[in-house]
This record gives C-alpha cells, sequence and structure tokens, in this order.
C-alpha cells in the first residue's frame, strides 16, 4: 500500500499546511467591488489638476498677448496656443466622456498636440534667441500633462515630460546666447516646465496608496463584528469546492463510471479530498478574528505576528477588538519612512482571574504588545486612546521600543 | 483623530516637501548664476535658504506648524537680502531667485495650512507678508506688473492644490467605506454559508467514511453496497450544495437523524453496520437509549467512529468492544480492543489525528477522552460527553 498517500481516517495533515490565501481574497473583493480602481477618487483629483491647468492656461496666453510686440511673426505662436487649447479641452472632455480613463489613442493625440503646440512656440521664438524669456506655450505644455496625471500610469507621465524637458533644454542649448544673463530665464522656464507635471505624480501617487491602505484598513475592519470563531473570506468557497469534487467522485462511483476497486490514481484522489475536507471541517474554525484581520491585511500581514494559543482575541467585544486592531494598525502604518523596519507581536493569555471582583463576573486576558522599531516618543497619541479602549494598559521600553501591558477585561464565556 | 484625516495631513505633508524642495533648489541654481546678487549677499543668503530647505524637509513628516514659521521667516529673510544688500540692486538671476522663493518655493506651506481655520488664517497672513515684501522690494529692478500676477499665481496654485486633495479624501473615503460595508456583508455570508456547510456534520462524516473506504481503493466492502453509499452521499451533497440544508435520515445503511435529540442506539447500529462491512465486527454493550442534544451527539458519534478506525486500521485484530453508560451528568463510552497496543509515548498522539478528532472535538461540546494502552495488552479509550 506504498503507492497509496499517507492518509488515515483521524485526519492526519498530510504534507504542509496549505498556504492561506486569504490577501488573495481581499485583492479579489476589492477587484470586484472597484473594476477600475484609478477611479476611486482620482477622478476629483483630476478636476482639480484641471482647474489648476487652466488657471496655468490663462496666466500663460495673458504673457503671451503681453509678448505680442516683440515676435517677429506672432502666427506660428497664437497657432501653437490654438492647438494647445483645444487639444486641452478635447482630452479632457473625451475622459470624462469614457468614464475617467484614457484610452491609448487619445493619449496619443493628445500627446501629439502637446507636441505641435511645443514646435510652432519654438518656431516663432527661435530668431528671437532667448527661449527662457518668450517661451510660452511650450512651457504650459508641460503643466498640461497635469490633465492626464490621474489617468494614466505614472511611467507614461514620467516620460513624456522627460522628453519635452530634454527638448527644450536641448532648443536652449543650440538657440540662446551663451551669457551668464540669460541664465536664470532658461533655468526658471525649464523648472515651470517640468517641475508641475513631477509633483503632480507625486501627489497622484501619494493619493492612490492612502486610497490602498484605507481599503486595506477598512476590508480588514469588517472582521471586528465576526463570532468569536471565524471561517476567513475563502472559506465556505473551499469547502464549497471540495464539496463539488467528492460529489462528482462520488456520483461518478455510484453510476459504475469509475470502476470498483479503484485504480491507485483515483485512490489517492479520494485520500486527498477526505484530507482537506477534514482539515476544513476541523481545523476551519479554530481562528479568531484577529488571525483572519492580520492574514488578510497586506499591511498588517507583513509586519505582525500573533500568539494566541487559547484563541483568547474572540472573547474581546467589539469595541476592545477596534482598539486592539486599530493599535496594531496606528504602530505599523504610522511612520513617515514606510521602509523602516517595524515589527508587532501581540500576545494574548493565559487568562486569570481578576484579583478584586469586578462588575459581573469577568475574566482577565493578558494582552502584550512588543515591538521592534517603535521608539516610545514616536507613537502617535491616538495610538495610547485606541490601547485605552482595550483595557488598563502600562507601557514601558524593551530594547528601545515599545512595550505595552494591557489588562483586558472580558466576560467570561462559560457564563454565556 | 480620524484615521483617514491622519492620512491625508501626511499626504498634504509629502506634497508640500516636494514641491517646496524642488522650487528651493531651483531659485538656489538661479541664485548661483554669476551676476545674480554680490557674493556677500550670497554668503547671507546660504544659511538662510538652508533653514528654508530643512524645514520643508522636515515638514514632510511632521504635522507641527513649528517648522512653518522659520521656514517662512527664513525665506522672506532671503528674499530682503536678495533685493537690498547688493549694490545696485540684484541681476536678472537673483531677482529669479527671489520670485521662485517667493511665488514657488514659500507658497509650498500654503498646501499644508488649508486644514483648519487657524491655518487657513495663518495662510492669508504668509501670503499678505511674502508677496508684499516680494512685490515692494523688487519693483525697482523688476516691475510689480510683472512680480505681483506670478505671486498670486503661485500661491493660489498652491492653496488649490492643498483645498483640493483636502476634498478629495473625504470624498474617497466615503467611497472606501461603502466598499467596506459590502465587504462586511459578504464576509458575514461567508461565515454564514461556511457554518451551513461545516454544520451538516452528519452529512459529511458520511461522506468522509466513503471516501476513506475509496481511498483504500474499496478493498474489503461489497461493491454493490459501496456504490449505493456513493449514490446516497452524491445525492446529500447535490441537496447541500442547490441550497437545502440536507438532514438526511439514512444513507446507504447508515442512518443519520438531524432532529434535536436523537435516540443514540439506533445511530450506534449504523456505527456498527458500517464497521461491520469494512470487517471490524463491533460489539455492543450496556445502554442503548440515551437522548443527547445533536450536536453533542454529533462529535461523540465521531469520535467514537474515530477511535473504532483505529482499532481497524492499527490493532491487527477483527473485534472490537464498545461499552456505554450513562448517569445523570455524563455519557461514557469505553471502546476496548485485544490488538497489539502501543506504548503511550512512542506514538505520538497527534500523529493518530487522535488529539485532533477526538479530543478536540469532545473538548467542544465539553466532553473529554481518555487513552490507555500498552504493548500486547490492547488499547482502551474511554469518551465522556455531558447529558
Amino acid at each position: 500500500m506504498t503507492s497509496l498517500p499517507e492518509e488515515n481516517t483521524l485526519g492526519v495533515i498530510v504534507g504542509a499546511k496549505s498556504q492561506r490565501r486569504e490577501a488573495d481574497a481581499t485583492r479579489r473583493v476589492i477587484r470586484a467591488a472597484t473594476p477600475r480602481r484609478s477611479s476611486l477618487g482620482t477622478g476629483f483629483i483630476g478636476i482639480g489638476a484641471a482647474v489648476v491647468v487652466a488657471l496655468r492656461t490663462i496666466y500663460g496666453v495673458v504673457w503671451f498677448v503681453s509678448l505680442w510686440d516683440t515676435y517677429p511673426d506672432p502666427i506660428p505662436a497664437l497657432l501653437a496656443w490654438a492647438i494647445l487649447i483645444v487639444t486641452l479641452v478635447a482630452t479632457f472632455i473625451t475622459a470624462r466622456v469614457i468614464g475617467d480613463q484614457l484610452p491609448d489613442w487619445a493619449f496619443g493625440l493628445f500627446l501629439a498636440g502637446l507636441a505641435a503646440a511645443v514646435a510652432l512656440d519654438l518656431y516663432a521664438i527661435w530668431p528671437l534667441h532667448d527661449i527662457g524669456r518668450n517661451a510660452t506655450a511650450a512651457v504650459t505644455a508641460g503643466m498640461a500633462l497635469l490633465v492626464v496625471v490621474t489617468l494614466r500610469r505614472t511611467r507614461d507621465i514620467l516620460i513624456a515630460v522627460s522628453v519635452l524637458g530634454v527638448a527644450l533644454a536641448t532648443a536652449m542649448v543650440l538657440n540662446t546666447r551663451p551669457d551668464p544673463a540669460d541664465f536664470a530665464p532658461q533655468v526658471t522656464t525649464l523648472a515651470f516646465a517640468v517641475l508641475p507635471a513631477v509633483i503632480g505624480v507625486v501627489v497622484v501617487n501619494g493619493f492612490r496608496r492612502l486610497v490602498q491602505v484605507e481599503l486595506d484598513r477598512v476590508l480588514v475592519q469588517s472582521t471586528v463584528s465576526a463570532p468569536r470563531f471565524a471561517v476567513g473570506m475563502l472559506a465556505s468557497e473551499e469547502l464549497a469546492r471540495l464539496d463539488l469534487a467528492a460529489e462528482e467522485l462520488l456520483d461518478s462511483v455510484a453510476t459504475g463510471k469509475t470502476k470498483l476497486p479503484l485504480d491507485p490514481k483515483t485512490a489517492s484522489v479520494a485520500a486527498s479530498l477526505a484530507t482537506e475536507l477534514r482539515l476544513h471541517l476541523i481545523e476551519g474554525r479554530r481562528e479568531t478574528w484577529l488571525y483572519h484581520a492580520i492574514t488578510e491585511s497586506d499591511l498588517l500581514g507583513k509586519a505582525v505576528t500573533l500568539i494566541d494559543k487559547g484563541s483568547l482575541a474572540g472573547l474581546l467585544d467589539p469595541q476592545q477588538r477596534d482598539g486592539l486592531l486599530s493599535t496594531a494598525w496606528l504602530l505599523v502604518s504610522d511612520t513617515a519612512k514606510r521602509t523602516l523596519d517595524r515589527s508587532v507581536q501581540l500576545e494574548l493569555g493565559p487568562v486569570t482571574t481578576p484579583t478584586e471582583d469586578g462588575p459581573g463576573k469577568k475574566i482577565l486576558v493578558p494582552i502584550v504588545i512588543t515591538t521592534t522599531g517603535v521608539p516610545r516618543n514616536r507613537v502617535d497619541p491616538a495610538t495610547w486612546e485606541a490601547i485605552g479602549r482595550v483595557g488598563q494598559y502600562s507601557d514601558s521600553t524593551q530594547n528601545s521600543s515599545l512595550r505595552v501591558d494591557i489588562s483586558c477585561l472580558v466576560d467570561n464565556p462559560a457564563d454565556q | 483623530m480620524d484615521l483617514i484625516a491622519k492620512e491625508r495631513d501626511r499626504l498634504l505633508q509629502r506634497t508640500a516637501r516636494v514641491y517646496g524642495l524642488s522650487f528651493t533648489i531651483v531659485s538656489l541654481v538661479c541664485l548661483s548664476i554669476p551676476g545674480s546678487v554680490s557674493a556677500l549677499a550670497y554668503v547671507i543668503a546660504l544659511p538662510l535658504y538652508a533653514v528654508v530647505g530643512f524645514s520643508q524637509f522636515r515638514l514632510g513628516s511632521s504635522r507641527s506648524l513649528l517648522w512653518i514659521g522659520p521656514a517662512l521667516a527664513a525665506g522672506s529673510a532671503a528674499i530682503v537680502v536678495i533685493a537690498v544688500v547688493t549694490p545696485g540692486g540684484p541681476g536678472a538671476a537673483g531677482v529669479s531667485a527671489a520670485m521662485q522663493l517667493g511665488a514657488a518655493s514659500l507658497a509650498s506651506f500654503a498646501i499644508v495650512l488649508t486644514t483648519d481655520t487657524v491655518r487657513r488664517v495663518l495662510l492669508v497672513g504668509a501670503f499678505l507678508v511674502v508677496a508684499s515684501l516680494t512685490a515692494l522690494l523688487l519693483e525697482p529692478v523688476h516691475s510689480a506688473l510683472r512680480s505681483v500676477p506670478l505671486l498670486v499665481l503661485g500661491w493660489t496654485l498652491a492653496t488649490i492644490v492643498g483645498f483640493w486633495i483636502s476634498a478629495g479624501v473625504p470624498q474617497a473615503a466615503r467611497r472606501i467605506a461603502s466598499i467596506g460595508r459590502a465587504h462586511r456583508a459578504e464576509r458575514q455570508a461567508s461565515e454564514t454559508e461556511a457554518q451551513r456547510r461545516q454544520g451538516a456534520r452528519l452529512l459529511h462524516d458520511t461522506v468522509l467514511a466513503t471516501l476513506t473506504l475509496l481511498a483504500h481503493s474499496g478493498v474489503g466492502v461489497s461493491p454493490e453496497s459501496l456504490r449505493q453509499q456513493a449514490a446516497d452521499d452524491a445525492r446529500l451533497l447535490r441537496q447541500l450544495r442547490l441550497g437545502a440544508t440536507p438532514t438526511p435520515q439514512s444513507s446507504g445503511v447508515y442512518n443519520l437523524e438531524g432532529v434535536e435529540d436523537t435516540v443514540l442506539g439506533t445511530t450506534l447500529e449504523s456505527v456498527k453496520q458500517r464497521f461491520g462491512r469494512m470487517g471490524l465486527e463491533v460489539s455492543w454493550h450496556g445502554t442503548g437509549q440515551v437522548l443527547l442534544p445533536s450536536e453533542v451527539l454529533d462529535a461523540f458519534l465521531l469520535a467514537l467512529a474515530e477511535c473504532l478506525e483505529n482499532v481497524r486500521r492499527h490493532s491487527g485484530v477483527t473485534e472490537a468492544h464498545v461499552t456505554i453508560t450513562d448517569d445523570e451528568t455524563t455519557v461514557r463510552a469505553m471502546i476496548t480492543d485485544s490488538g497489539v497496543g502501543f506504548t503511550l509515548d512512542d506514538v505520538d498522539s497527534a500523529r493518530l489525528g487522535f488529539k485532533e478528532s477526538v479530543v478536540g472535538r469532545l473538548k467542544e461540546v465539553g466532553g473529554r477522552a481518555r487513552l490507555f494502552s500498552s504493548p500486547g495488552s490492547g488499547t482502551t479509550v474511554v469518551l465522556e460527553v455531558p447529558r
């Protein structure tokens, strides 16, 4: 019988415990709920960017009008402004109509419009030999990239703005007299053309990350109302899948499609099905909300370890759970540099009975939070408020990082 | 404070940092161009630029207003130095440097000065001071007609950036919260569904028993009865899948009852028959009529069946005795065999699955299990559950 897998009826775990996939489940839910993640609030930011560009355009046009007399031939420059404005308006409207996105062809047209405006503007001021002082539409074109900053990937914007920067710089070197008195306008013009788009990219990326972190937090927050023992998001799906596989196998045996006695391959399928099913039926409910919260969260999963042998986290009431989760959240996320190595360890138990008779018959769950890389003086004040919601606490420093001991009073499960 | 407000402030601060530092650097580059300002002015201005740059950097990670005051003061001082110290006024590059400092670098503070009333008042004050200082002092070399629009534009753009981000974050937060609510509903549904499926324990017990038979290629069981059992189980699983919660009365000859209190005797008989088919003769002794709540009965029967399966697989004998006794508080089953036995220390109880399936399951309903064995003298397991 050595060909059969290690299987017995008492649910011995065959092989390693299957990898938890709740994090995937979370991602799946987000995808289902927001077909286009970028539309989560970035649409509004996009309109703001358009307003900024509009203001800059008005300023640029006023500047252009004031320079009108200096042009040998103002018509190409005028044309540049016309093309730029038409491109901006058309792109803005296209994106809104299509629904907060910009297909490749529209982005291509947009870039072509910008390139034409830059080229015409440079052509118009070429005989003046001072691009820095006279460029108007070409500078605004750089800022115009902000109109699409929320609609396209970071890479697209950065490449476009780099090309523009290099083109302007090359034109300046070729065209402008090498006179130190003329350097400053060139530098200024280049900066005003390139920096707004770069800053815009930083803002939008920051905003997207904010949305991501907040989503992660909100999704995990739903564990707070879970029962003492809960299944993860995928558990029922897994169980349904196993039930279906078992059903199909049994059905094929019953109808005689699969011959008895079974060949070793089908037998081993039956064996692994039985094992997995057992694991899901017996093991599935041993995990608490806190375990699921930590495994489902991208942010917490990386930094938080949980030691809770008695599954005591399940005894906490929703307010205490919220406090504990917020605490872990604040300790992990509240750092200026997210690359800093922070880790948090939560240890619950063992249960003791409080010395004096508290209100009702409560039991005491000691919670110890140990951290690495969290100096006591850098802890956000909101953290203490969150810890206070869990129970009475005392804090100390261990290995130059924060340690908190919480006495958490919970209802005795035996009384319920 | 709200977690989302904290995130919003962090975003504003980082934006201000990037915004401010970039233009401070551009301004410094312009100031460093020969002919911009006198050497004296340059030397005085450098530390002031350092203060501005450092404050802007610190601002990226601190919510405190403390960094804004010194930075604005140092920036304004730098503008004064550029405009005044050079004899005959600053060159074109010096004017550019001052304008960039006044209209862009210092304007970056507007981004973090939009979130509450106190900050907005500060914002207006800061704008008035910096703008008037820059426009008035540069007037001799740079017409106010050209400087004032740029100053207004710079501060307006930065203020819009600040306000717009502040307004965008709550919007996103609302959307996210509604996703969170949907997710909570989905989690509850998932939990309920898992509960429904896991709650169908009797069903799963029989399915598992059949699967286990199949895992051993169905050896030792007549193909006819195995097929019959497989058909019954497949039907039950189909019912479960289609949304019913089957409370099966029987599967093959294995009797299943999902009612609140179940007579132990009839169910024990079906367990006996099931093992009989697999070649283990089970003899019952003692009480036949015991009423147990269904979840306790489930655990009790499962534990019992797992023990018998152990006997069948490991003891080397084909007969086992089960004695059921009960008193006021407890129902007790004693499973004995006269097989090979084992030293308790030698066999890891977890390896037998004893801990998980038997002890764990009984514990859930308030019961317990004890195991006695030694090599050569058989094995005895005592299972207890409360009534």
